[in-house]
């Protein structure tokens, strides 16, 4: 008896724990008070209605955006032919290679962050978007490469090899038959970039200027002079993208799969 | 295997050289600033930042959190890993996919709620005051207890996934040949299931681990500048003292604590194996 | 260049890094022959196959086909074909689309790719499945497209990477007949590499063994079953008594040496198949340690002074139990003399 009810018992707190809070802030973003309270006052869409109407959030999505579309688009870019060459090739200095590529993922991103800031943007006037870009790239990087190398270790590789036979040269095999072939794991590799560059904070903390911040950042700022539930609106607007873009990829791609 | 050594270095070096001129370089730039002062090797930054006890308070409190939740992580995770596990096919899928989901929620949204819930008129405040347990709503927000609460929920879900694999690759019998052997549940855990799941403990554990110690947004929205943390005092050294030589001593910290923990956890783990 | 000579490999030395894999090899193939190269793991016969397709570079010697020099001409200027073991389909494409794919690159379209195409599929006996994807089939109808996405480029040489390793009994015996049947009708050269003698016997006209990365022996299935030229080929083969010869005296695997029941050839050791073996007189005896019924005849595990003797026979001659001390002979006239022991 006991056994039976411990697994139903344990997933509902634990549930509630982790996912209740969401519901909170979604039901307080319908709220007609002009502070953020749970239960919340009345109801209306006027807070929905008031993200779209803020100037800074607008430019600040627009960067996000930017830096979640540029950045994991240029990290697939460098990220699946080192892939490539580390899964297919016999790679001079593969350990290092693979380091490099992947501590990324290792470092804090404050730090990156910081480094960026007090090496480039302070002393060589590297604009604060492009600093942004690559801080975002480099964070997005080992995704990428992670999630490429998985698709291709199960891809085999003889199929690369009897492509160039029937005369195809090498480059022309790996967009013929290897691209083709990782499309779901490359997909899978973007959304997670994505997610993971739209939502990231601590990389872009230092990294803002007049005009330019992350979207996560200024939702930040906004926070600390305004109490009222825009930014929990917001964060509902933007959990339901991120889940919605997640779902769709999972229904139509088995995503996964490669995560 | 192609052997093409040219080619394999000109696919490769792309990224390579990005991530040693975007990163590598620069960090380890950032991190040297804090063994240097006027041209010369010296520790002295080190011995300046652990001499002043605010920043003795917050290294102790940033590891003593990261340790509370590690091990909060690992016992619920744990208990709701094995749970899911235990579940039919599809509604194990189902859990597993509500588990991840929070990971896809900007962690500044899933923070936020927390201030409504813990906020002096918040949830919690109001359900002690309506059943008569005080008359005065509790401090929680900008407490210990809520930068614990709001670290534990941000990053259990990692600790639940690893650990629901580590499950998975159990051997089938094990468990029951356990208990057919006369264990109690507490035997099976520390004789069976434990042993058998380390690896996924001690990646759960360190991601868990490095995560919190590292968060940003959770100490700064629910601690404030009340419970700073190693991540928030770096951001003040720079902000507001525009101190980098102690951000780079933070830094440091952070990095080598990161990979300690690591290692440490791998070193518990074997430990218990050889046992 | 002679037929003779249609593919030939002139001192060829390959290897992965520092580890040689094959050393110095000369080897002659001739125009429209049906080669088997044949080998343990390891010998060096799929890196030779490798390396005639190109796939990986000498570290030196030569490798000329049809005349022409092609040891530095890239693999997929050399129109040789190769059936990989895994197949290597395209899972992305149908079946049509990989026996297309390369006559596609060599710019052929329209009504031409359509025939040759449909030809190929015809050929081997796959029209139905021509706008199937490829994991839909099976492992025998996925070395048939194989098959045909290589001979639809009418290569010089076609070779197969154990061609029948991954088929059942039934199908193997199917795919045998089948790839002698195209290899005529074509007369492609025809290259196959296994580790099984069995099927080398059967499928090629030639057969090369190789061992640590050089020749063994070259020969015809009769040569090479018959007359093995050194107690590697013979064991291989199923010569499963193996002797060498030392100052007249035949030595046995363990090292005991006997005297032989007549007068030795000049070769360096002698090699008996179990029927060989002639049981119920002889000088020598043994004690029966095993018994198996194989049919046809019974296998004997034989005791004797000089270590385990393995024998066949007739079930028409009646059995011996386990135990049996069984006198048997060696007749020096049925055995194999071999030039090379060790």
């Amino acid at each position: 008896m006991t056994q039976r009810l411990y697994a139903p018992i344990i997933l509902l707190l634990v549930m509630i724990f982790l996912i209740g809070p969401f519901f909170i802030i979604v039901a307080a973003s319908f709220s007609a008070g002009d502070t953020l309270a749970f239960p919340p006052q009345g109801f209306s869409l006027k807070w929905i209605a008031k993200v779209f109407t803020v100037e800074s959030f607008r430019q600040s999505f627009a960067v996000s955006m930017f830096l979640a579309i540029g950045g994991t688009l240029t990290a697939l870019l460098l990220g699946i032919p080192a892939s490539y060459a580390m899964s297919r090739y016999k790679l001079p200095l593969s350990e290092t290679v693979r380091f490099l590529v992947s501590t990324p993922i290792i470092v804090p991103g404050i730090i990156v962050g910081l480094a960026l800031l007090r090496y480039f943007v302070i002393p060589v006037g590297l604009s604060i978007t492009l600093a942004l870009f690559l801080a975002h790239t480099a964070l997005v990087l080992p995704y990428a490469v992670r999630v490429v190398s998985a698709s291709l270790a199960n891809l085999r590789s003889d199929m690369e090899e009897a492509a160039v036979l029937l005369g195809s040269s090498r480059l022309g095999a790996f967009f013929r038959v290897v691209l083709p072939n990782i499309r779901g794991g490359i997909l899978a590799a973007f959304i997670l970039g994505f997610v993971t560059s739209f939502n990231q904070v601590p990389v872009s903390l230092f990294l803002s200027g007049p005009g330019v911040r992350t979207l996560p950042i200024d939702m930040l700022g906004y926070m600390e002079i305004v109490f009222d539930p825009s930014v929990a609106a917001l964060s509902a607007l933007l959990a339901f993208l991120s889940i919605g873009i997640v779902f769709a990829a999972e229904r139509f791609l088995g995503f996964s799969r490669y995560v | 295997m192609f052997q093409n050594r040219t080619e394999a270095l000109a696919l490769a070096l792309p990224a390579a050289v990005f991530a040693a001129l975007v990163f590598v370089v620069p960090v380890v730039l950032l991190l040297s600033e804090g063994f240097k002062s006027a041209d010369q090797w010296t520790l002295s930054a080190y011995v300046d930042f652990f001499s002043q006890s605010l920043n003795r308070t917050v290294f102790l409190r940033t590891l003593k959190l990261g340790a509370l939740v590690t091990l909060a992580a690992a016992v619920i995770g744990y208990a709701t890993a094995y749970a899911i596990v235990s579940l039919p096919p599809g509604a194990k899928g189902k859990m597993i996919g509500l588990v991840v989901l929070p990971l896809m929620i900007s962690p500044v949204a899933r923070t936020y709620a927390w201030i409504v819930i813990l906020g002096r008129t918040g949830i919690v405040n109001q359900a002690l005051m309506a059943v008569g347990l005080t008359d005065e709503p509790f401090r929680i927000l900008f407490t210990e207890t809520a930068v614990f609460i709001g670290l534990l929920q941000l990053f259990l879900p990692l600790m639940v996934i690893s650990l629901i694999s580590a499950l998975e690759n159990l051997p089938r019998d094990a468990v029951p040949a356990a208990r057919v052997l006369g264990a109690n549940w507490f035997q099976v855990f520390w004789k069976v299931i434990l042993p058998l799941t380390r690896e996924g403990l001690v990646v759960g554990g360190t991601l868990v681990f490095t995560g919190s110690m590292t968060a940003y947004i959770t100490p700064a929205i629910l601690g404030g500048s009340k419970v700073l943390m190693l991540e928030t005092l770096l951001y003040q050294q720079v902000t507001v003292a525009n101190n980098f030589v102690s951000a780079s001593v933070i830094a440091f910290i952070l990095i080598v604590m990161s990979f300690a923990a690591n290692i440490l956890l791998k070193r518990i783990a074997t430990a218990r194996n050889r046992t | 260049m002679s037929d003779a000579s249609f593919l030939s490999l002139d001192k060829l030395s390959l290897a992965y890094g520092k580890t040689i894999a094959v050393k110095e090899l000369d080897l002659d193939i001739r125009k429209g022959e049906l080669l088997a190269l044949l080998g343990p793991s390891g010998c060096g016969k799929t890196t030779t196959m490798r390396a005639i397709a190109g796939l990986m570079t000498p570290v030196s010697g030569r490798i000329t086909l049809d005349g022409a020099d092609i040891t530095r001409v890239p693999a997929n200027r050399r129109n040789i074909g190769l059936v990989f073991q895994s197949y290597a389909l395209f899972p992305h494409l149908t079946v049509f689309e990989n026996v297309a794919f390369g006559l596609k690159l060599q710019g052929i379209g329209g009504d031409e790719l359509t025939r040759r195409v449909d030809a190929g599929l015809k050929s081997v006996g796959l029209t139905a499945f021509s706008g199937r994807k490829t994991p839909d089939l099976s492992g025998g109808q996925q070395q048939r497209v194989a098959l045909a996405r290589s001979m639809v480029m009418q290569p010089k040489v076609l070779m197969l990477d154990e061609p029948l390793s991954n088929l059942d009994a039934r199908l193997r015996l199917e795919m045998r007949t089948e790839l002698q049947r195209m290899q005529k009708e074509t007369g492609v050269t025809m290259i196959f590499v296994t580790h099984d003698q069995v099927e080398a016997l059967a499928l090629a006209d030639r057969i090369v063994v190789m061992r640590d990365g050089a020749i063994e022996q070259i020969g015809t299935p009769e040569e090479i079953y018959n007359n093995p030229v050194s107690s590697f080929v013979a064991d291989f083969v199923g010569f499963e008594n193996l002797f060498a010869i030392r100052n007249g005296k035949l030595v046995a695997a363990g090292g005991i040496e006997l005297d032989p029941a007549g007068p030795l050839p000049d070769a360096a050791g002698l090699a008996w198949r179990p029927r060989a073996i002639a049981l119920g007189a002889g000088p020598f005896t043994g004690t029966v340690r095993g018994v198996s019924f194989a049919g046809g005849t019974r296998e004997y595990l034989l005791e004797s002074g000089f270590g385990t003797v393995k024998a066949e026979a007739d079930v028409s001659v009646p059995g011996y139990p386990l135990n049996a001390e069984v006198a048997f002979d060696m007749p020096i006239s049925a055995a194999a003399p071999l030039h090379r022991f060790g």
